[in-house]
């Protein structure tokens, strides 16, 4: 084998190997393995570990993707599978001397759980299959056979005849979706979209009360953190000012409800209707105050200012200070919820109706001022802010707009969620909850509302329901930030461009792929 | 088609050169007032706390002042904010208390002192040892960091590495969390060099006492930083980084290689981290996860503050920015909660007043 | 409303210890093509930006149709009746052709954001009155059919038009363009001069251009002045300035004179001979 080869065989394994030494180092295999009896059926109670034959798949699995994915991308059959399966090898290889150390350690009964905590007696015996002195071997044949497997399959599959099979697949079921779509008559078409949303109305009206009061917790959770997307997305995707401060406006906005609906620090009761708009004001004012001295301020000085910005403001909530006022680290308890026509409106199914009408609303102004002078504005100072100006767009007016209407979303979503939760607090609005939306809009699709819709989903919703992960779900989003920047830049759903004019190159975008247009 | 002139000419306003200066002097009045208030009025303090403030905050803007000098280099040098430097001094920090723990661990037994351990028998190795571990550590994981996170995104626009860099941040804090779980842990100093003893100097007929651990910090800060500023000024490598700061791909046509430049400017940056967490570690001694964060953000201010780009203006924002996080709750009258309050609310001053920085920016690229 | 476009007088314009404009005096005619020329680094974008109000000058006021608009900023003299276009051509790389005019027509537009979000008969009207003029000025500069092109994907020479589209779009009085003719070939050039004496003739704008190529100054100027070292040293119709020695050896160098004249004696004797 060539040097080039030999290299990235080793290379390659070498990475795989630690990948899995590193998932044995954070105690993630017993957590695999639990998910892994999860699709069998098997549910593993808490606190304990699933029976070892789990462990064995989670293991075969991993060796099997390692084959995989390492066959070499071109040349005969024989050296792709061969590139698959030494790479594996080399792999299982490493695991196994790493395993020796793990063999030295459970033999002579040395617990280094204080330094390490997933290296405890028990854990390293069970990623060894329970085998002791044996494991080793057990590892590397593992890694041989279904890295072997895995090589194979692969090669196999991206063979001419699979991949012709695909393309035809995916052909017809294209020109299925275009007759079928070209038999609605456009009456249909046109009116269609009023129909869907009528239809969506009356889904959300029935769903809330259907699905329980957890999945209404959780995606009341997932739309409240859209809103804030959205608002988000107005003052970095639209008008391109990085903003890393941004739950000092939904602390603002939360402690507006907070603090004129509740008994403790001043037994104010307002009323959940004056106190939102009330807590959308303050957002606003918030947004004037301390967007109208930062205006002059480039892109990352204004991220690093608005994230001290937003620290002051939680620091400030926390302390003893203000605790008078705000109720210091505490946080405001028993906030009252909303009356409709003098009755309480403050179930949680209530509570979706009123974050259903919100995420609408927001969604709604989006879009409005998205294709709008104002929108196209926004864009035209993100794209370059000197131009915009020599082009008559008032610079100071339109970040400071677009700050306060941004900080009018959070506020928004604050209020509601204050009140929703009947309490809120300093910890409520850490610099973790600016960054969380900051991802969910990138992540999720700049400028995209399906895209920030996803985003909110994938990270409030989904870990919400993948329970067992709980304690690696901030390791996964730190990982899933990275190489989402990584791949997709452009989110999950990236958004796509409003239309003016039937162009001929309509015709052509099939055939343009984005990234020939983009080498001109 | 007629010209477009509005007439009588609208005069136009510009508020922020009213507001600015006004705003500003009714902050400082309001300072010089309290501190008056402070040293003259109810002169409750005796020069001893301030001496004794005076020195922490030295010992703290020194720290800052490593933490800082690695920013402001990644700044200078990518135009991008290394979100996740401050869990490279995190992680720093936890090797050295590895080191630490293990040198009291083995055993070597003297005819004095049959428990004695490796730590107490040689103290100045083990030092030597936690720090050369701790810079080596950290300057791997920038290393890496660099090479998975930051590398393949070199052209992409500012956004995206910064959500990389917050990723990146996550990913190091959560991997300490669960290696070594949330288990709060403290240095364990050497003997000779434990925390809280310290020379007792006598200012008005009380004891002040300066830390050993501080002043060691100081003479290995003072040191680190002459190193860096000899590199940088006086050797091939220090030009390089230089060049590739300036303009990347004209550094690149003069035959440097930029990538081992960034890569080295990285182990660097991560280096000093490192021996600013063990320094850290010494001297106030808790060790957990997410330790690394908030003086993360607080040394950022502080290269901001010296003008992001600018060496030198790192060195001195980390030392004013620790002086006045020390001193400046006492001398203002305000509850010690608030000090991070005070490194916040200066960042925005001197931003909003001089967006250079105190010492200018020295910035690579084109201003738009 | 004096019969004057522009008028500056003795304007400066001083970074630190260099001083990039000296003391210009401009007078340029409404409806006139006038060209401001002179070797690199004289000043000419410099002073370009003073007038668009990118730059404050440090002494001497700027009168665009008799008001002062020096000191104002950029946005604010754009709405007055300035538009300008870029030596490096600035678009909004990301929006479409059509978008980008659109932006153009900012200061002619009347809705706030609340007309929007409410989307009231006013807003939409405007909207579409955009709409059809982004689409007036697309065909004006022969763009038709590239509409939904995103600016960063168009041909340079099609960035240029949609520059001058965007530059059109706000009804300016005065349109100030920086080397129009930057990267072009004699064919491309020859267009561009015909289309900007139609600006001039069918919109009835005036016009300062800044260029390099010779040809298309002296082909399209009623009037040039020379910046060399940001001091004006002559000023006159193309002629007089082809003729005038100091333009010849600021461009040439000491003793350039005298070997231009060299060279035009020779070639006349060829001619004659």
């Amino acid at each position: 084998m060539k040097n080039q080869q030999r290299r990235e065989v080793i290379q390659k394994g070498l990475i795989f190997a630690l990948l899995i030494i590193f998932v044995l180092a954070i105690g993630f295999h017993e957590i695999a393995a639990a998910l892994v009896s999860r699709v069998f059926g098997v549910s593993v109670r808490r606190g304990s570990v699933a029976e070892l034959r789990f462990m064995m798949y989670f293991f075969g699995l991993y060796a099997f993707v390692t084959g995989w994915a390492n066959i070499r991308k071109e040349g005969s059959w024989q050296q792709k599978f061969l590139q698959g399966l030494l790479t594996s090898a080399v792999a299982g290889f490493v695991v196994a001397i790493f395993d020796l150390l793990l063999v030295f350690l459970v033999s002579n009964s040395i617990d280094i759980r204080q330094y390490l905590t997933a290296f405890s007696i028990p854990s390293m015996s069970y990623f060894l299959f329970e085998k002791g002195q044996a494991g080793p071997l057990y590892h590397l044949g593992y890694f041989i056979v279904f890295g072997g497997l895995g090589a194979l399959l692969h090669t196999l599959w991206i063979t001419e005849m699979v991949q012709q099979a695909f393309e035809k697949t995916k052909g017809f079921i294209k020109t299925f979706a275009t007759k079928a779509s070209d038999a609605i008559p456009n009456v249909v078409k046109k009116y269609g979209k009023y129909l869907l949303l009528l239809v969506a109305a009356i889904i959300m009206y029935f769903l809330p009360r259907m699905w329980g009061s957890y999945i209404n917790f959780v995606v009341g959770l997932v739309g409240l953190y859209v809103i804030a997307g959205i608002g988000l997305n107005i003052i970095v995707g639209l008008s391109g000012q990085l903003m890393l401060g941004y739950a000092a406006f939904f602390a603002i906005g939360a402690y507006s409800v907070a603090l004129l609906n509740a008994p403790e620090p001043h037994n104010i009761l307002l009323g959940f209707w004056p106190s939102i708009i009330i807590a959308i004001v303050m957002a606003i004012l918030a947004g004037i105050l301390l967007g109208l001295p930062l205006m002059g301020l480039r892109g990352d000085y204004l991220a690093i200012v608005t994230l001290g910005f937003g620290e002051i403001i939680r620091i400030l909530l926390k302390s003893d200070l203000l605790e008078n006022f705000t109720g210091g680290p505490r946080g405001i308890n028993d906030i009252k919820g909303p009356t409709l026509f003098g009755r309480p409106f403050s179930n949680d199914i209530q509570f979706m109706y009123i974050i259903f009408i919100a995420v609408a609303l927001s969604i709604f102004i989006y879009q409005r001022l998205q294709d709008s002078r104002t929108g196209r504005a926004w864009l035209s100072i993100k794209e370059d802010r000197i131009a915009a100006q020599a082009t008559g767009v008032s610079l100071r007016k339109y970040k400071l707009l677009a700050l306060c209407i941004g900080a009018a979303f959070a506020g928004l979503a604050g209020g509601i969620s204050a009140a929703r939760n009947q309490f809120t607090g300093p910890n409520d609005h850490s610099l973790l909850v600016s960054m969380n939306v900051l991802s969910i809009v990138i992540v999720g699709g700049v400028n995209s509302i399906p895209g920030i819709i996803l985003g909110a989903f994938t990270l409030k919703g989904l870990p919400e329901i993948l329970r067992e992960v709980e304690n690696y779900r901030q390791l996964a989003f730190g990982a899933l930030l990275i190489v989402m920047m990584i791949k997709r830049p452009n989110g999950l759903w990236p958004a796509t461009r409003p239309l003016y004019e039937k162009s001929h190159c309509l015709e052509n975008e099939e055939l343009n792929t984005g990234k020939e247009r983009k080498n001109d | 088609m007629t010209a477009k002139v509005k007439s009588p000419q609208v005069k136009q306003r510009d508020l922020g050169k009213i507001i600015r200066p006004i705003f500003g002097a009714l902050v400082a009045a309001y300072i010089l007032w309290r501190l008056y208030n402070v040293f003259i009025v109810e002169a409750k303090y005796g020069p001893q706390v301030w001496v004794s403030l005076l020195i922490s905050g030295l010992i703290i803007g020194a720290v800052y002042s490593l933490i800082a000098i690695g920013y402001t280099l990644v700044y200078g040098i990518l135009l991008m904010i290394n979100f996740a430097h401050g869990e490279v001094v995190m992680l720093g920090i936890y090797a050295g208390y590895f080191v630490f723990e293990a040198a009291k661990a083995i055993q070597v037994p003297s005819s004095l002192n049959p428990e004695l351990v490796f730590a107490d028998a040689y103290p100045a190795l083990s030092i030597f040892i936690a720090f050369i571990i701790g810079m080596g550590v950290s300057a791997t994981v920038g290393f890496f960091l660099e090479k998975i996170a930051y590398r393949p995104l070199r052209k992409a626009p500012r956004l995206i590495p910064l959500i990389s860099a917050i990723g990146a941040s996550l990913v190091l804090q959560n991997v300490a969390l669960l290696l070594f779980s949330p288990q709060l842990r403290n240095y364990n100093n050497p003997t000779v060099m434990a925390r809280g003893n310290g020379w007792k100097m006598i200012i008005n007929e009380t004891p002040v006492n300066v830390p050993y651990t501080g002043v060691f910090t100081l003479i290995l800060s003072v040191v680190l930083m002459l190193a860096l500023l000899y590199l940088v000024r006086n050797t091939r490598l220090g030009k390089a980084m230089r060049a590739v700061a300036l303009d990347k791909d004209t550094a690149a046509l003069m035959g440097i290689n930029v990538n081992h430049t960034i890569s080295s400017t990285f182990l660097i940056s991560g280096a000093l981290a490192g021996a600013a967490g063990v320094m850290w570690g010494l001297h106030n001694g808790q060790v957990f996860n997410t330790v690394g964060f908030i003086p993360g953000i607080k040394a950022f201010t502080a290269a901001v503050l010296g003008g992001i780009g600018n060496i030198p203006g790192a060195m001195l924002g980390g030392m004013f920015l620790g002086l006045v996080e020390s001193v400046g709750p006492t001398a203002l009258g305000i509850s010690f909660q608030l000090k991070d309050v005070i490194a916040f609310a200066i960042l925005i001053a001197i931003l909003i007043f001089k967006p250079s920085g105190i010492l200018g920016e020295v910035l690579a690229e084109e201003k738009v | 409303m004096t019969d004057l476009i522009i008028q500056t007088n003795h304007v400066s314009k001083i970074f630190g210890g260099l001083t990039a404009v000296n003391q210009v005096d401009l007078e340029i005619p409404r409806g006139s093509i006038y060209a401001i020329i002179g070797p690199n680094g004289a000043g000419k974008t410099t002073l370009f930006n003073c007038i668009s109000g990118f730059y404050t000058p440090e002494h001497g006021e700027i009168l665009f149709q008799g008001y002062p608009i020096q000191g104002f900023t950029t946005d604010f003299i754009a709405g007055r009746g300035i538009s300008r276009t870029y030596q490096n051509i600035r678009l909004f790389s990301n929006l479409t052709a059509v978008e980008n005019i659109m932006v153009g027509q900012h200061t002619n537009l009347e809705t706030a954001w609340w007309d929007a979000i409410i989307s009231s008969p006013r807003y939409r009207r405007e909207n579409q009155k955009a709409r059809d003029n982004a689409m007036h000025w697309l065909n004006f500069v022969g763009l038709n059919g590239y509409g939904d092109f995103l600016a960063c994907n168009l041909p340079y020479g099609m960035q240029r038009r949609l520059e001058l589209a965007r530059a059109l779009a706000s009804d300016p009085a005065l349109i100030l363009l920086d080397e129009p003719t930057a990267g072009m070939n004699p064919q491309e050039s020859e267009e561009m001069m015909a289309f900007i004496r139609m600006i001039r003739e069918k919109l009835e704008k005036s016009i300062i251009l800044i260029e390099h190529d010779m040809r298309v100054v002296m082909g399209i100027s009623d009037k040039i002045s020379v910046l060399d070292y940001g001091t004006k040293i002559a000023e006159g119709s193309p002629k007089e300035i082809q003729a005038n020695e100091r333009v010849i050896e600021a461009y040439l160098g000491p003793g350039g004179a005298a070997l231009a004249k060299k060279y035009q004696n020779r070639r006349r004797n060829k001619q004659d001979a």
